[in-house]
This record gives structure tokens, sequence and C-alpha cells, in this order.
């Protein structure tokens, strides 16, 4: 549904996207995960050609981004980071003339939607929350049932019921076989929704990979509590242990692989309890974001 | 063109385009109104002749030169390219500014059709504003006493259309072109007033009188309509400026980065 290749926008000094190239399946709800500034929204408008590349290309549902853009945009909904709407009408008037400029929408889709997210239609916009704004932002981006979705921080000013409804509608567009391109700073975001996910950094693919996969490769934690303080040491030189930290009687050791070594080396030890932690995804995401991972 | 777009851009500008007529045929009956009063008496003032000609000509003693200097020097065309670029700049690069085109532009329009489509919502204000000013120096005019031919009112309507035309094209291109609001309103303005000095100004010495043909005032008013009636050469000049301009504009667009 999405295919780039080489993908690169260099506003200078560093600035900008670098060679991205990113391939999205039909019916995968896609996370584009980066801390702010990382490219996210230069992608999307790349991919829309709001703005054009310095070099590479994209193409979305077959076609090439930049010569058949107006055929992609017919088919494709889109969700702005920093959505802005004519203040002075209302609700219902921009939807009309979103619409308009669709050739017109279904109105039984565009009015379930209305109910879905409870959308306050009659008042103008400059009256509206931030969260009534991103309501209208996102009816619009779903009401002629594209088969694109690319939604640039969707739930920014969403209460968490509107939240809840909002990634129902995801889980129900993902299972008609539409495709959801979902750009977010935070992975609370994107967690429970995206099936894949890529983290860009400085305008660089750090990696792309499903959530389980992430998973695997995290650290694994114990925390043993044992009855007297232990020296860190005794854990730092075992094999696959990345770090040790100490905290009174309590020790905690983040390290890959079998947690056989680390289990034995505390057993020379009189051991009060042994904690396993979860996995850390967010500690993943920093290091990506931080530039600390080495992978 | 999208009908929706140039219909949404048309709306958007409606009250402030119906206050300015309303408030511009107010003004014309009263200065109208006030001719029989005062025509006699500051006829005979002698302005120095820079001023007068600033004032296309100053002939205060005649309705036609009352009405020409009052309105069609100053207050006629000083609202028309107000509206104008005020409507032109705001149509694209604020729009573009605010962040709004970002999501239009991401519907099924092409940029060519969107400012085609914002470029004729101007012509409408335009023309809007034109034809208040033909009621409003009718109703002027016979308040004052008559004295200026239904054909040469007309002729000056039509005149100050195209300069009106010519204005908001600029803007436009302007606009479209550069994505800059502050940049489209103030090169605008400055164009604008440069010109009306250089048209006032230029003629003084023979030196400099070439310049007048560089200004859109010239254009308009260069020939004095009020009391000539109809200029083609004018029109068709002011005419190619803004097809000129509009096809810069549908094309600036489409050739660079969209902002915001």
């Amino acid at each position: 549904m999405i295919e780039t290749a080489g993908l690169t926008k260099d506003y200078g000094s560093g600035r900008g996207l670098f060679g991205l190239d990113l391939e999205i399946r039909q019916g995968e709800v896609f996370g584009f995960l980066g801390p702010n500034g990382a490219g996210k929204s230069t992608t999307l408008r790349l991919l829309l050609d709001l703005i054009r590349p310095t070099s590479g290309s994209a193409r979305l549902l077959g076609l090439d981004a930049r010569r058949e853009s107006v055929a992609i945009r017919r088919r494709v909904g889109f969700l702005p980071g920093d959505l802005a709407l004519y203040p002075k009408l209302t609700g219902s008037a921009v939807l009309r003339y979103l619409a308009q400029l669709r050739g017109g929408v279904n109105p039984r889709v565009l009015e379930s939607l209305v109910e879905r997210f409870d959308a306050d239609l009659g008042r103008p916009i400059h009256q509206l929350s931030t969260g009534n704004r991103q309501k209208l932002g996102l009816i619009q981006a779903f009401m002629h049932e594209p088969e694109l979705l690319i939604l640039d921080e969707p739930i920014s000013g969403l209460d968490p019921l509107v939240q809840q409804s909002f990634h129902a509608l995801l889980a129900e567009v993902s299972a008609q076989g539409r495709t959801v391109f979902l750009s977010s700073h935070t992975l609370s975001e994107v967690e429970r929704v995206t099936h894949r996910l890529a983290i860009l950094r400085r305008g660089r693919l750090v990696v792309v990979d499903s959530l389980e996969n992430l998973r695997k490769v995290a650290l694994q934690r114990l925390e043993i509590e044992f009855a007297v303080p232990v020296a860190a040491e005794a854990f730092r030189t075992l094999p696959g242990v990345a770090n040790v930290q100490a905290d009174g009687n309590t020790i905690t050791v983040s390290f890959e692989g079998a947690a056989d070594a680390v289990v034995k080396a505390a057993a020379a030890y009189e051991v009060r309890a042994i904690r396993p932690r979860e996995d850390n995804l967010e500690e993943i995401f920093l290091r990506y974001y931080q530039g600390t991972d080495t992978a | 063109m999208s009908w929706s777009t140039l219909t949404l851009a048309y709306r958007l500008r409606f009250v402030s385009t119906a206050s300015a007529a309303a408030g511009l045929i107010a003004v014309m009956v009263a200065v109208g109104a006030l001719f029989p009063a005062v025509g006699h008496t500051i006829g005979q003032l002698n302005l120095p002749k820079g001023v007068s000609e600033l004032l296309g000509g100053a002939d205060y003693g005649t309705i036609t030169g009352w009405f020409g200097s009052e309105i069609g020097s100053v207050y006629g065309p000083l609202v028309i390219a107000g509206i104008a670029v005020a409507a032109a700049s705001a149509a694209t690069a604020g729009e573009e500014e605010n962040g709004i085109l970002a999501l239009v532009l991401a519907h099924p329009i092409r940029r060519q059709q969107l400012v085609a489509a914002k470029g004729a919502a101007v012509a409408g204000v335009v023309l809007t504003i034109a034809f208040a000013t033909w009621i409003g120096m009718i109703l002027g005019v016979a308040a004052g006493g008559g004295g200026i031919s239904l054909g040469h009112i007309s002729a000056f309507t039509v005149q100050l259309a195209s300069f009106g035309l010519a204005s908001g094209a600029l803007a436009l291109a302007l606009g479209a072109g550069t994505g800059r609001h502050a940049l489209t309103v103030g090169a605008s303005a400055a164009f604008l007033i440069a010109g009306w000095l250089i048209n006032g100004f230029a003629p003084l010495t023979g030196a400099t009188d070439w310049l007048k043909y560089l200004s859109l005032f010239y254009y308009y008013n260069g020939h004095d309509p009020l009391s000539n009636g109809l200029d083609l050469g004018g029109i068709v000049v002011l005419g190619a400026v803004t097809i000129l301009l509009a096809a810069v504009a549908v094309t600036g667009m489409d050739r660079r980065d969209l902002h915001g």
C-alpha cells in the first residue's frame, strides 16, 4: 500500500528525512514513531505531495506519489498533525466543504462517525476545544471510507473515552482490509493498535519490526532481594548482563538471554525474593530515540 | 476550477465585502450631497501642482472633478485595491500559513484548480465592490445635482474594476508563489502606493514622465474616464496584467513545497 525507496527531503543542517525505505502492507495498522523533529510529518507530507522530495520516490496504492497524487488523494484519508480548520465556519460547514471536494460522501457513514465521536457540528470552529476540533479532523479523514488512512498524532487532545472509540474504529478499519499509517511520538498511542512499527530518529529509519519481536529482543530484568546488602560487582561480569543496580538489600539485574547465570550467582547468597520485572518497551524506545542502541 | 472552493472563498469574504460596499455607497452619497454646498468655494483653491496631480487634477469646481478627486483618485482605488489584496492574500498565503491548505490539498484537488477558484472568488469580491461603486456614484451624482452621464459613470466603474482585478491578481501571484502572508500584503501595498505616487509625480518633469507607464493607476485613471469615458487601451493593459499575474499564481504554487 505504501512503498518508499530512498525517500529524502534535505532541509540542510542535518534536518529532514534521509533515504527512507519502507513497505507497508494492505490491512496493516503501521505505527511510525519518533521524537519531535525526527521527520515523521515530513514523511507524511511527502507521501501526499504537499512537499517534494530532494531524491527518492514513493508509491501509494500502486501509484506514483508525485505524478498521480490527485488519484491517490481521492483514496486516502489524512489527518494532519497540526490540524487547522476554517475558524469562522461551523463543523458542519467544514465537513460539507471537504465532502464536496471528494465529490460527496455516504451520509450514513458520516452520521455514524459523528455519533461515534459525539462531535459538535453546530458551533463555529473557533469556539471548539482542541479535542472537539480533533474529532472533526478524524471524521473528515474517515468519512469517505478511504482505502488508506494517514494519521499524524491522531489522539492528540482526545479524552480517554474518545481514544477508545478511535482505537475500536482502527480495529474495524483494519479488519475490513484497509490500511492505516499512524504517526506518533509516544509509544502508548500506538502500542495497542499497531501490527508493526518503525522508529525514526534524526530523519533516519532506526528499526522496523513487530511489537512482539521488539519485546523478544528486550532486556529481561530480575529484582533480587537478599538478606544483607550484596556487592553489585558480583553480577556485572556475568555473561549477558547489561546493567546492575543496587538499592539497599535489593539488586536489579538487566540481562539478555537465559537467566541461568544470574540465578546461580544469586544462590551464593541468602535470597529472600526474586521478582521478574516486565519488559519495559518504553526503555527500548527511549534507547532508539536517544541513539544509544547499538543494534 | 473547484466551484465549492470558489463559493467558500467568496463566503468567507462576504461580510467584509458587503460592509465595504455599503460604506462606499454611503460615502459617495455624502460626497455628492456636499458638492452643492462646498463646490463653488473649494473650486477656488489653488493647490500645488504635485498635490493636484495626485488628486486627479483636483478640479473641485465641477461635479466631475469633485468625484474624480474624492472618489476616482483616492477613495475608490484605495478601497477596491485594499479589499482585493486582503482577499487574495488571505485565501492563498493566509490559509497556507495557518495550515488549512495542508488539509485541503490532501483532498483530490489540483493546486492549479485551487488557486484558480480562489482567484475567481477574489474577482467576485472586486466586482461586488465595483458594482457598489457604480450604484453609489449614480446616487451621489444625483444627490449633487447631476452632471455626469451614466455612460461615463459606467466607464469609470469598468476602469476601477479592471484596476481592482489587477491588484487582486498581483496579491494572488505573490500569495500563491511565496505562501508568505505578511510579504504578500506588504509587497502588494508597496507596489500600489509606489504606483499612485509615480502616476502623480512622474509627469511633473519631462525626464520622469515615462515612469507613469509603470503604474497601474495610469491605465486606470490616466485617461480620466469620468470626463472622457472608457479607455480601451488602459483596460487592455490592465486585463493583460491580470491574466499574466493569474497565470503566475496558478503555476507558482504548483512548483514549490507547501508551508504550514
